[in-house]
């Protein structure tokens, strides 16, 4: 049994939430609650979801993840997601989960400069 | 009225002046280039013929009488046992790759086939092997494994053109293997050179077909799941035809005829601009 917690940290106007290696359906379910709670709680601008640990990306956790920016979007908060592994990438690509509306950075670094200064590119998906 | 002989109940043969059916069978497999010896169950050499003197390196008069384990390498012990086990059963075996020792101390790659021998009654006496040196071939296979994973290597560079941009110059064809090496490498490069924008270059692609624009999408999204910004450049008249008559939507990526051109976009994503020396843009 991996470790299965997921940390979430506010930073200033940021929540950073941080993914763990192999999260299931439980942890997945818990993310969107506690994002969702968060975003009422601080009323941040931003959402960066770390997935650099993140060895897996099934069907389930694709939908959750673009299915909560809309949501975080509705609150008022933009949603970067950060990190994924380039295998990680290929797999989903392949399997067709390309989270189609999202933010994607590099890295939490990135991420965080994505929602400080939006560039007017970028900002269009 | 001629006069036939039948042996091992299967093979008949006339026979040549002067010659018996035996000798001439025999003189057969005297002359083969293959080495074909006959050995006991428990694994005696009992003939050996010139083939076999040729590639092994030992003489009929020295081998014969002596086990033919003497030939395998050390590292394999069991191989024997196990090759007359199924023998015994009365089974063949057909092209085994393997490796045996001549008698100068040279490993070579061989392909043995082995089957049982049977007296007049049926029963399983022996067995007859037949041995190709496999040397040369495997070496030639080998080395040309080698070439096609070098092609496949050199043709697909990513270069780091610009801090936070790198290239990757597609040449030739895309078939699915390529596809998918390119893609893990330009995935890899992105990531260890913490690049945002990567300009994908089809100025050396020939031409276009619905499986690679397929992979290029692919490629593209994968980049975009990372964290960066893939640019499609090098988008000729020919290519941008075949794009559009295979209806393929690239409306999500940014495109452009020239590698040039993709550089200044990549280098407006990163807020850089070139100036010249006196100031102007």
């Amino acid at each position: 049994m991996t470790n299965q917690n997921i940390s979430l940290v506010k930073v200033r106007d940021t929540l950073l939430v941080t993914m763990p290696a192999d999260p299931d359906d439980v942890t997945v379910t818990t993310f969107q609650e506690e994002v969702l709670a968060a975003m009422e709680k601080f009323r941040p601008k931003g959402l960066v979801l770390d997935i650099s640990g993140v060895e897996t990306l099934d069907s389930f956790f694709a939908r959750t993840i673009t299915e909560t920016s809309r949501m975080v979007a509705m609150m008022g908060g933009q949603t970067v997601i950060a990190g994924m592994r380039p295998s990680v990438a290929i797999t989903a690509t392949q399997l067709g989960l390309t989270l189609a509306g999202t933010l994607t950075a590099l890295t939490v670094d990135r991420a965080l400069d994505l929602l400080t200064h939006p560039h007017p590119r970028r900002q269009k998906r | 009225m001629a006069n036939r002989s039948k042996l091992n109940g299967t093979t008949a043969v006339k026979d040549i002046e002067g010659l018996s059916t035996q000798a001439f069978l025999a003189a057969i497999v005297e002359s083969s280039d293959d080495a074909i010896y006959g050995k006991t169950l428990d694994g005696t050499i009992l003939s050996w013929n010139r083939g076999a003197e040729r590639m092994y390196g030992y003489l009929a008069a020295e081998i014969v009488g002596r086990p033919v384990s003497e030939m395998v390498p050390s590292t394999k012990p069991d191989e024997v046992p196990q090759i007359l086990e199924r023998v015994k059963r009365g089974e063949r075996v057909d092209h085994f790759e393997t490796a045996r020792v001549r008698k100068d101390g040279e490993v070579i790659d061989v392909s043995l086939n082995v089957s049982p021998i049977r007296d007049a009654s049926g029963k399983i006496i022996g067995a007859s092997t037949t041995a190709r040196d496999i040397t040369e071939q495997k070496k030639m296979h080998e080395a040309l494994t080698q070439r096609a994973k070098e092609i496949l290597d050199v043709s697909t560079p990513v270069l780091q053109v610009w801090e936070g941009v790198v290239v990757a110059p597609f040449i030739g064809t895309l078939d699915t293997q390529r596809a998918q090496q390119f893609m893990e490498r330009l995935l890899d490069k992105i990531v260890e050179t913490n690049s945002s924008v990567a300009l994908l270059d089809v100025t050396g692609v020939p031409a276009i077909d619905t499986r690679t624009a397929q992979h290029l999408i692919e490629t593209i999204t994968s980049v975009r799941l990372l964290g960066a910004q893939a640019v499609l450049t090098g988008v000729r008249p020919a290519i941008a035809q075949t794009l559009a008559h295979l209806g393929i939507n690239l409306a999500d990526v940014v495109t452009r005829s020239s590698l040039a051109a993709g550089l200044r976009v990549a280098l407006d994503i990163l807020h850089l601009k070139i100036t010249s020396q006196d100031g102007e843009a």
